[in-house]
């Protein structure tokens, strides 16, 4: 029980320290804050789907109907913060560009993502049999994974954007107020911990459910 | 079953022979595309005129003219054998990655059919400006090959599900959104005369990664 | 910080603190079934 409690601590911790002892960014000004929430968001979308589409990998080459619970929970997951990933990214840009949406290839290619994964789930609803489904599903898991770091690291790269570049990978360095950078980290820490414990939760419920209907 | 290089070869050459056979036969995916391509053109060219001088608009409507073209037919190479029960036939002559080759070829075969009926009549319905044929139809061969290897794909385990066709547009798309934004802002460039090395780059990329991801996973479509 | 700002944290915390609430309760659960 006290890694969990530490995990609560932990993040309200960061959560205090962004308001009361992280400085703002100038242009940014108050909206800064969603930083520590919306990449973090976003950060956990591609672990989760990565996640998703190594067991999607792995069930194909072992065929344990064990990798198919992770694989199918951990797209759950990463849909659930893609969506939180895109609800604070329309929020701010409500408050930075004057509307919650007008497709900037950020924007765009974060809808696409959560269309990916959207057809995931409505494909594994319409396979009857547990083994097909595990295996089909896997297939596309795996293909649509292709899609992704296109979607979130090529194309709003090539594009023109307005998005804001926290984390400029081609000068390989992080342009941050130390202060925010601690903060920033925190928060990504903390999202990474709070996943990987509803995962946990989310394959157990699964394997729960199988019992109740074996039984 | 391991099997020789050319043996291989074989088998994925008898499959596309099979496949353009049958389809010649009944031309009914065909003219399912051909049809929803000439009506989709005339709607939209009568409902929304000449366009002549507005290519990002144009580079837009012909992408998506041919992308749901070849969407609404696609998914019957591999619905067709499991509607005519012909999938374990064809499954005891040749595994699963000959048969989805075969498909594959088959595939490009037919969207090339498709796109050579469309281009011209686009461009003429259309009074598009003429465009610089080599860029134009670059991207247009990239954009066939990852639209072929996505509906070979997805047309194969779509065909195992409860719907069969229903799903296959609504899951497609998604996997191919990447390649019709490329390939529109490549058209549009080709019109208005900027470079397009970046879409031309991006549609490469794109196209090997599904292609080569799907040669992997071409034998898990099937149990044995 | 000005009142604005502690009012938007103490909702922040208050949410989170719920959703965690929220989870420890499945997770007990979840712990129950499991020894059944």
């Amino acid at each position: 029980m006290l890694w969990r409690w530490l995990i609560f601590i932990w993040i309200a911790a960061f959560m205090i320290a962004a308001f009361a002892w992280a400085p703002l960014v100038p242009v940014l000004e108050a909206t800064t804050r969603v930083l520590y929430f919306h990449i973090p968001a976003a950060w956990v979308t591609v672990l989760a789907l990565g996640w998703s589409m190594i067991h999607s990998a792995l069930y194909l080459w072992k065929r344990d109907m064990r990798h198919d619970d992770q694989a199918a929970a951990a797209a759950e997951l990463g849909l659930l913060f893609c969506v939180v990933a895109t609800v604070s990214g329309s929020l701010w840009a409500k408050a930075m560009w004057g509307s919650y949406w007008n497709w900037d290839p950020r924007e765009t290619s974060i809808f696409f993502v959560l269309l990916l994964y959207a057809a995931y789930l409505a494909l594994r609803g319409s396979i009857e049999g547990e083994e097909k489904r595990a295996r089909l599903s896997a297939v596309y898991s795996v293909i649509a994974f292709v899609a992704v770091p296109f979607l979130m690291f090529v194309v709003p790269r090539i594009y023109f954007s307005l998005h804001p570049e926290v984390i400029d990978l081609s000068r390989g360095k992080v342009d941050m107020d130390p202060r925010i950078r601690i903060c920033f980290s925190g928060m990504l820490v903390g999202f990474t911990f709070l996943y990987f414990w509803l995962q946990s939760l989310k394959v157990r419920v699964t394997r729960l459910e199988r019992r109740a209907l074996v039984s | 079953m391991p099997r020789s290089w050319s043996s291989s070869m074989a088998a994925v050459w008898a499959v596309l022979r099979k496949e353009c056979r049958s389809e010649w036969r009944t031309r009914y995916g065909l003219n399912a595309a051909l049809l929803f391509a000439v009506a989709s053109l005339a709607a939209v060219s009568f409902s929304a005129g000449r366009l002549g001088e507005r290519t990002d608009v144009l580079a837009a409507l012909f992408w998506i003219v041919l992308l749901f073209a070849t969407l609404a037919s696609m998914s019957h190479a591999f619905v067709r054998e499991t509607e005519n029960r012909t999938m374990l036939l064809l499954r005891l002559v040749a595994s699963p990655t000959e048969i989805a080759l075969g498909k594959l070829l088959f595939n490009l075969v037919f969207l090339l059919v498709v796109e050579v009926a469309i281009v011209p009549l686009f461009m003429v319905l259309m009074s598009a400006p003429p465009p610089r044929w080599g860029s134009f139809l670059t991207v247009l061969g990239l954009g066939t090959v990852s639209l072929a290897a996505s509906s070979t794909l997805v047309g194969a385990v779509i065909a195992q599900t409860r719907g069969r066709g229903a799903l296959f547009a609504g899951v497609s798309l998604p996997l191919l959104l990447p390649v019709l934004a490329a390939a529109v802002s490549g058209t549009k460039a080709q019109w208005i005369g900027v470079g397009l090395d970046g879409e031309i780059r991006l549609l490469i990329a794109y196209a090997v990664a599904l292609l080569g991801m799907s040669l992997l996973l071409y034998e898990h479509l099937w149990e044995d | 910080m000005n009142s604005h700002d502690l009012t938007v944290l103490g909702v922040a915390l208050l949410v989170w603190g719920l959703l965690f609430l929220w989870l420890l309760r499945i997770d007990k659960r979840v712990k129950d079934l499991e020894k059944q």
